[in-house]
């Protein structure tokens, strides 16, 4: 097991390399269910003003 | 100055009559015309002072300092393009006049070249020489950067449309100028490089060319929709 | 007919019931194909002849690069249908790209630099292909930075729009120029891993992370773009619905 870890000496570069990509993977996909909780949000906001404007 | 070509007049016409109100306009303040000049010379001596300032050694890095120059300056420039015009309601006028919008905006990039590319090209001998340069190169130089410069206008055009009027509208057109000129840079500083050396530019010089008639064809159509955008 | 399916998909809460029933699949989709070949490029294929292990740094470059340059076209593609046919759904597709492809674009390129590293024994060479990538990430950070100077959406979009269509366009010629212009001088040993003369048990696991990660790229657009949809739409009725 650590013979596979040690990657025949480069260890030290790939296994960051992995790191870095599913990093960038995992912010990706935050980052995209926040920017689409965030529409919804202003989505409901908007839809709330428009009602109490239109009963007003 | 408000300009209004007339929609019955022909689009050769009105763009005559746009490129001498352009010219007319800008020559009553030469003084801002001449400093994205004053800044290519600034921008060209900051090379010898930051590395080696042995002619022989500066030869070697010449026609990379002069693009770097010669394509800051052209941003610099640049500002100066669609100013004036959208705060006092002309583009707006021109956009909607009836006469071919891209074909209107070659004719003010066409005046703006003349009076920041061409005087930009005259004066590239000079800083040549004073980055090493031999006098035989000087020939190949202006060649180069003349059909570079044509190139960076009608690219830089397109940027300048997209952003004028927008705050930080200066650092963005470079952000966005620069990646987009990077081909021209390449193909100009390794025709002024082989210049420099003594050898046949031909082949990058050839590709200058077509890069310039190619942005001559298309920016025209994008700077057009740019403007047309911004304009709203 | 066909113009038909294409104003269906351009109809906003269309898009959004659709890109929500697609959404799963392409998610576990993505999750199976990537852990696939990640056993396959980490476990089952053999150590390369000259680069030893140090190889399977391919198995995430290869897609980070590929999505650089396919999100890129995405983002184009669906800037140009927004800017004909007016069809916002599109310029939310088109305005979803940019985060995911400018965020692969830099994992492509500190991947390449972690690879470089043992390889040429710098973290850094201006060969064509980091150079190419570096470009590329300059012009998703212009595109951000224009879409972040307008407020108006609309007037992003199409602005946008403009950039992204100039950008595709100059993308082959930069590419090339770079190509030459790395021709011309000392030209290191790029990382040339020709897929014809690859093995199976090494070209299957990176056929496998090409397409999870595609599938991720299809993923990732959709949850981005139903948001965007929201906030370009007007018209609240389907919306409170869709809410609710």
């Amino acid at each position: 097991m650590s013979h596979w870890l040690q990657m025949g000496g480069y260890a030290r570069f790939l296994w960051p390399s992995y790191g870095i990509t599913f990093l960038v993977v995992a912010l990706n996909i935050w980052w995209a269910r926040r920017s689409a909780r965030e529409a919804r949000a202003l989505a409901r906001r908007r839809i709330a003003n428009a009602a109490s404007r239109s009963t007003t | 100055m408000n300009v209004r070509p007339d929609v019955r007049s022909t689009p050769w016409r009105a763009a005559r009559v746009l490129a001498a109100r352009d010219l007319h306009l800008a020559l009553r303040r030469p003084g801002e015309w001449l400093l994205p000049l004053g800044f290519f010379l600034v921008v060209t001596t900051l090379f010898p002072l930051s590395l080696n300032p042995e002619l022989s050694r500066l030869r070697d890095v010449a026609a990379g300092a002069l693009w770097v120059a010669a394509l800051l300056s052209s941003l610099l420039a640049l500002e100066l393009l669609f100013r004036d015009d959208s705060q006092d309601g002309s583009l707006e006028q021109l956009a909607i006049c009836g006469q071919p919008f891209a074909w209107l905006l070659s004719a003010k990039a066409a005046v703006h070249w003349l009076l920041t590319g061409l005087p930009l090209v005259l004066v590239a001998p000079l800083a040549a020489i004073a980055l090493g340069a031999p006098y035989a190169s000087l020939p190949g130089v202006l060649v180069a950067l003349a059909l570079g410069s044509v190139s960076l206008s009608l690219i830089g055009a397109v940027g300048a449309g997209l952003t004028f009027g927008l705050r930080r509208g200066g650092a963005l057109l470079a952000m966005i100028v620069l990646p987009l000129a990077v081909p021209v840079l390449i193909f100009g500083a390794r025709a002024t490089e082989l210049a420099i050396k003594g050898e046949v530019a031909t082949a990058p010089l050839y590709l200058l060319g077509a890069m310039a008639v190619l942005a001559a064809t298309l920016a025209p159509l994008a700077a057009a929709a740019a403007v047309r955008v911004s304009l709203e | 007919m066909a113009w038909t399916w294409f104003h269906k998909y351009g109809s906003p809460p269309h898009f959004y019931r659709l890109a929500g029933r697609w959404l799963p699949w392409l998610s576990w989709g993505a999750a199976l194909a990537i852990a696939a070949g990640l056993i396959g490029g980490l476990g089952l294929a053999p150590p390369d002849y000259q680069q030893g292990d140090g190889f399977r740094i391919i198995y995430v470059h290869a897609p980070a690069a590929w999505l650089s340059t396919m999100v890129y076209t995405v983002m184009a593609v669906s800037a140009a249908v927004g800017l004909i046919w007016r069809m916002g759904v599109a310029h939310a597709v088109s305005a979803s790209c940019a985060p995911i492809g400018a965020s692969f674009t830099a994992v492509a390129l500190l991947t390449g630099m972690l690879w470089g590293r043992p390889m040429w024994g710098t973290y850094w060479e201006w060969d064509p292909r980091l150079t190419s990538e570096l470009l590329l990430l300059f012009l998703y950070l212009g595109y951000l930075g224009l879409r972040n100077a307008i407020d108006d959406t609309a007037r992003a979009d199409r602005a946008c729009a403009v950039l992204a269509i100039v950008g595709v366009v100059n993308v082959p010629i930069i590419h090339y120029s770079v190509i030459w212009w790395n021709s011309l001088h000392q030209a290191p040993s790029v990382m040339k891993f020709g897929r014809a003369s690859m093995p199976a048990s090494m070209l299957v696991p990176l056929l496998l992370m090409l397409l999870g990660f595609t599938l991720c790229f299809g993923a990732l657009l959709l949850v981005r773009a139903r948001g965007e949809v929201l906030r370009r739409e007007r018209n609240a009725r389907w919306i409170a619905e869709v809410l609710a």
